[in-house]
């Protein structure tokens, strides 16, 4: 790991000060789980690290059933599990932050980085940038593919977006705050993450002097949420697939279905030909089979990744199942 | 024995220190003026050493010095392996790589500084110009003729060839009732993950020319041997200290480069030096743990009586020798027939280098690997033949008894695995599971049920047959205070013998448990000794104890004996006194304790004081054996296999603490469950280490087991006074089949005989689906 300077500052302006407008020679710190590994390894070469937990207005969380669910940037996933209201109202967030299993992650990870994370990649973190290129070829379509994209893999970005979060927020509606030189910005959470297109672009729409702030998700009694995800090993790794829903039972039918699915794909990704499967339907085994069938009948696995398509397939099917039996 | 210490379910002595983070692991260890090394390590897995540039290193802040091997050759001596076997070729293994490097992670330079992130900062600063050279981390390739040869001196890649040859095979081969099934199993390699990494503190004192050095070792005396060899200083002047270790698994049954760099380093500068192990470098060089091919050909007839078998192992030894590497799979070829009474073997077993690292003991060492060939064969005889798994065992098991020598040669001490097999049947409800298996598939469900009946060799073991040793030693001095203080020459790292040591004494003596406290560990304070691994501690280290402890008795027997006027062997040992059996005549044990000091009356031709030394040397090894039963189902949609229940019923002899066996036992399983489901430790074809940390390498959790239903029963051995036949490794060697064949069992509708380990969900996937599982 290289030298670097450390700034721990009290306030948002501050912190935001100390950001440049390029990336590179700064990096913020939230429970730098994921970040010190990155600087161990040599992916991240920070000068200056800007420390953003010592900014009390990140690391507030508050719920009213008006506002909804406020999360600040640093509430660690222990905090966010053990919260009573969230405990209550969201279970479907709670299902997502426990799978990650290992205490030390829940006690120093925080919301605002575990949504931030950078992908798993190998590629990636053995130095070969986000799209795996040698020699302006990528690595992957070829290579050790077996954890890579089935959806949206078109190239020649083929990594997997991390997030465990992502998809539940994004199936209940949820907006992030961002705070730059310029202001405050808001955006639905699945536009924080892009596919990029061409090398230095970023996976996350986020400015290199901007720093997320808050995660608000709405207030909706009665909608039910599951999230469900399959790993290999059952270790600290991630899941090969996951799953998330959000949705109502009306007169017996299912309305306003959302899913949406994780470690598929460069983003969260949303399945448009899952939720049209479920709508106005009667919920049954065959249904949410159907629904996993129809959320992966376009997936295009790579040489050694048809596996996760099988993965997705049931991922989706038993999160909507186990959304079903779930009570409002 | 009046007492009832013994076989009492008693806390470890050791944990409240541990539990509440007090005590003090080699990193704990501050000295003042500590210097810090780091390794600067191979990033090839074969390739040639041109150029080492530590200029720029020299020049970062802290730097005291960087050595390379060049630097080191003549001035420290080789890593030592301690396997004799006939024919053997032992390369040279320098602690730092002289001009070829052999497999990554390879020490190739060392920095010191004065602090450790200098030391780490200025080690990724040392350049190496590396010429690569063709990895071989395949065995059937590496033994094949064409291969590229690693060390080139020893001409090719086999560093032995063993045969192991037992029985008529004439009769075998030309008895055309016979069946036979020929396989391939592999046993993966695995890292043993000890949660401490491995870690050394050397402190040399120029004024005294004494050098002491801290190590989280499982062998003490032997490495202070060792490195007084290789720093060429005179053994009288270094001390090793195990302090606590926090796990080893046999991986630290090892003298390593970093131990014998920090030795040196400190002889240089004549001040203490640390080295603590990252995890990554514990995952890369660290010794990993089994790693064979084996072929098999079964002979069986009809009715499920196996004949014969013949196994080709090609153990991989990695690129050199450490301290027991190739005597590991040497074990493999000794237990193979397990406990079955199978009249013809044949085994011939290759030690084949690659470019990866050292294999050498991990919990089982070479047991495992003979397990899991044999209770698969039990199984896969069942399964072609449509018998029980449970009759081919009983069919093949031998009568219950003493001394039964089959046709490896092995004399297993005592036995009854009919009891221990009906035992777990009952325990698991066994014929209401093959029900329950009937009526889930005829809907479409795969249960499958696993046998294995294991036997393993332990207690290591009689000097004659042992590398370097097999008695143990162990002292037992009374204090003037009547407290007594135990020293013994194994080095406990987790297994619990303080509890264990102190119970045996205590009870032994008629003092109150917390009158007695255990050593071990520290060479100066203990005077000699071979360490822990092998299930050896209390079968071999505990009686040791014992004995000192009788030595001790006839000494106070005899004091006593004057003093109350009676015979010395009428007297007992109770409740810190010594009296005859009916209590008419009786002192104080602490009189009798004042007497042996003060030394005024003694009898003549005893001497003053209350210290004596034993040393046991066992007549055997002992067999301590077992039947487990694992309950599976398999997620037809993901191909997951989730394990539902585990029932072991373990004879590990005479039972001292239920709970220490039962801590030993869990451990035990997770490991072995572990390897059959998760666990692998792989290099690609470049020899690249694909699991090198903790995100990658599957060490299983907690979370990921059901809880282990354990029973017992209790077949003494007379191999040793106290009965005892060893525990630490009966999980670990016990469990792996037991999962495997369980798994295959559930299969059985699908027609596969046979997938390899780890039984991730994508290969039975694979097979559900109709494919082949291989292909994964
Ligand atoms: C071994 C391992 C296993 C894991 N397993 C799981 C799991 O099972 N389930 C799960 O949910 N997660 C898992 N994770 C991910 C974990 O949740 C994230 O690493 C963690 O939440 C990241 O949070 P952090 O605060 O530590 O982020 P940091 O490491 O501090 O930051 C991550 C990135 O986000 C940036 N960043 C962070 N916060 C902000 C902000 N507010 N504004 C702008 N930029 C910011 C940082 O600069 C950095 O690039 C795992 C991680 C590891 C290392
Ligand atoms: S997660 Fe890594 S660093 Fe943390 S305790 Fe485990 S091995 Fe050590």
């Amino acid at each position: 790991m290289q030298a670097f300077e450390y700034a721990s500052p009290r306030s948002l302006q501050e912190a935001i000060r100390l950001l440049p407008a390029q990336w590179g020679p700064t990096d913020v710190l939230a429970g730098g789980t994921d970040l010190v590994s990155a600087m161990k390894d040599g992916i991240s070469t920070p000068q200056r690290l800007v420390n953003i937990k010592q900014i009390a207005e990140l690391h507030r969380m508050t719920f009213s059933p008006r506002a909804g669910l406020h999360i600040g940037a640093t509430v660690t996933l222990r905090e966010l599990l053990d919260d009573g209201a969230v405990q209550q109202h969201y279970p479907g967030l709670i299902q997502a932050a426990e799978a990650a299993r290992s205490e030390q992650l829940l006690n120093m990870g925080t919301v605002g980085g575990e949504l931030l994370q950078r992908p798993r990649c190998w590629y990636y973190r053995n130095g070969y940038g986000l799209l795996a290129l040698r020699d302006g070829k990528s690595l992957v379509p070829e290579g050790e593919n077996q954890y890579h994209a089935i959806l949206g893999n078109a190239g020649p970005a083929y990594f997997v977006s991390p997030s465990f979060l992502a998809p539940i927020l994004i199936a209940l509606g949820a907006t992030v705050q961002l705070h730059g030189p310029r202001g405050a910005r808001s955006l639905p959470v699945q536009k924080l993450f892009v596919t990029p297109t061409r090398v230095g672009q970023r996976e996350h729409d986020l400015a290199p002097n901007e720093i997320l702030t808050e995660i608000r998700v709405p207030y909706r009694p009665g909608v039910r949420t599951a999230v469900y995800e399959i790993r290999e090993k059952e270790a600290l790794d991630w899941p090969l697939a996951m799953a998330a829903v959000a949705l109502r039972q009306e007169g017996g039918v299912l309305r306003d279905p959302r899913v949406v699915l994780g470690q598929v794909a460069p983003v969260p990704w949303p399945s448009p030909e899952a939720e049209r499967t479920l709508t106005g339907k009667k919920p049954s085994e065959d249904l949410a089979d159907a629904a996993g069938r129809a959320a992966v009948a376009q997936a295009t696995p790579l040489s050694k990744n048809g596996y996760k398509v099988q993965l997705a397939r049931i991922a989706v099917k038993r999160a909507i199942l186990s959304a079903v039996q779930q009570g409002g | 024995m009046s007492s009832k210490l013994l076989g009492e379910r008693i806390k470890r002595k050791e944990d409240p220190r541990l539990i509440q983070g007090r005590s003090h692991y080699v990193d704990d260890i501050q000295l003042c003026g500590m210097l810090y090394l780091a390794f600067v390590r191979s990033p090839h897995a074969h390739a040639e050493i041109k150029a080492i540039h530590s200029e720029a290193a020299q020049k970062m802040p802290g730097v005291l010095a960087v050595y390379t091997g060049a630097d080191l050759e003549g001035r420290l001596g080789l890593i030592p392996c301690a396997a004799g076997m006939e024919g053997l070729k032992v390369p040279p293994h320098p602690c730092l790589a002289l001009r070829r490097v052999r497999y990554v992670g390879e020490p190739v330079a060392v920095v010191v500084a004065s602090g450790r992130y200098q030391a780490v900062d200025a080690a990724a600063q040392v350049e190496v110009d590396y010429e690569p050279l063709p990895a071989i981390t395949d065995l059937d390739k590496a033994v094949s003729s064409d291969s590229p040869v690693i060390h080139e001196s020893l001409g090719d890649n086999i560093a032995f060839v063993a045969k192991l040859e037992g029985g008529d095979w004439k009769a075998v081969e030309s008895d055309a009732s016979l069946k036979v099934i020929r396989q391939r199993l592999v046993n993966q390699r695995l890292a043993p993950l000890s949660m401490e990494t491995r870690g050394v503190v050397a402190s040399y004192s120029p004024g005294e020319d004494t050098l002491t050095v801290w190590s989280s070792t499982q062998i003490p005396h032997l490495l202070k041997t060792q490195l007084a060899v290789m720093t060429g200083m005179d053994e009288a002047r270094v001390r090793v200290i195990a302090p606590e270790v926090g796990g080893a698994f046999g991986s630290k049954l090892n003298v390593y480069a970093e131990e014998g760099v920090a030795c040196f380093v400190s002889r240089q500068f004549g001040k203490p030096v640390k080295w603590i192990e990252s995890r990554r470098e514990n995952l890369m060089a660290t010794i990993h743990g089994r790693d064979q091919i084996d072929d098999l050909e079964i002979y069986f007839r009809p009715d499920g009586k196996v004949m014969g078998l013949k196994c080709h192992i090609l153990a991989n030894l990695g690129a050199y020798h450490q301290l027991l590497t190739p005597a590991i799979p040497t074990l493999t070829a000794l237990m193979i027939l397990g406990c079955y009474n199978i009249p013809a073997v044949f085994v011939e077993t290759k030690g084949v280098f690659t470019n990866t690292m050292s294999t050498d003991a991990y919990r089982g060492a070479g047991r495992p690997e003979a397990t899991y060939i044999i209770e698969r064969v039990m199984d896969m005889v069942a399964r072609e033949l449509n018998l029980d798994p449970v009759e081919v065992r009983l069919k093949n098991f031998p009568p219950p008894g003493k001394d039964i020598v089959l046709a490896t040669g092995v004399s297993y001490d005592t036995a009854n695995y009919q009891k221990t097999l009906k035992k777990v049947l009952t325990l698991s409800g066994y014929k209401k599971l093959r029900r329950e298996q009937a009526r889930l598939r005829k809907k479409g469900k795969y249960l499958g049920i696993g046998l294995s009946t294991y036997v393993e060799i332990c207690a290591m073991g009689p000097s004659s047959r042992m590398p370097a040793g097999g008695w143990e030693s162990g002292t037992v001095r009374v204090e003037p205070t009547g407290k007594v203080t135990v020293l013994s020459g194994t080095s406990p790292h987790g297994q619990g013998e303080e509890t264990s040591f102190a119970q045996i004494v205590a009870e032994e003596l008629g003092v109150p448990y917390d009158d007695v406290t255990v050593y071990h560990g520290d060479t100066n304070q203990v005077p000699m000794g071979i360490g822990t691994f092998g299930s050896r501690t209390t079968a071999v280290g505990g009686t040791a104890i014992y004995h000192a402890a009788q030595r001790i008795k006839k000494k106070m027997a005899r004091l006593a004996a004057v003093k109350l006027g009676a015979k010395p062997s009428e007297l007992v040992f109770r409740d810190g006194k010594i009296e005859t059996e009916d209590g008419s005549k009786s002192v104080k044990f602490g009189e009798v304790v004042g007497e042996a000091y003060f030394a005024k009356q003694l009898p003549p031709g005893l001497a003053p004081g209350l210290v004596e030394n034993y040393v046991f040397e066992p007549p055997n090894y002992t067999y301590p054996f077992g039947a487990h039963v694992a309950v599976v189902e398999i997620d037809n949609e993901t191909g997951e296999v989730n394990l539902r229940n585990y029932f072991a019923v373990d004879d590990c002899g005479r039972i001292l603490n239920p709970m220490l066996v039962d801590g030993q036992i869990h451990g035990g399983l997770a490991q072995g469950i572990g390897q059959a489901l998760w666990e692998e430790h792989v290099y690609d074809e470049n020899g690249q280490l694909l699991t090198g940390t903790l995100m990658d390498c599957a060490a299983p959790r907690a979370h990921q087991f059901c809880w282990f239903e354990t029973a017992n029963t209790e077949t003494r051995t007379p191999v040793n006074p106290l009965g005892v036949k060893g525990v630490g490794e009966a999980g670990t060697i016990g469990s792996t089949p037991a999962i495997v064949n369980a798994v295959m069992d559930a299969l059985r509708p699908l027609g596969v005989r046979h997938i390899d380990m780890p039984l991730k969900p994508e290969k039975i996937w694979q097979v559900l689906r109709g494919g082949s599982p291989q292909v994964v």
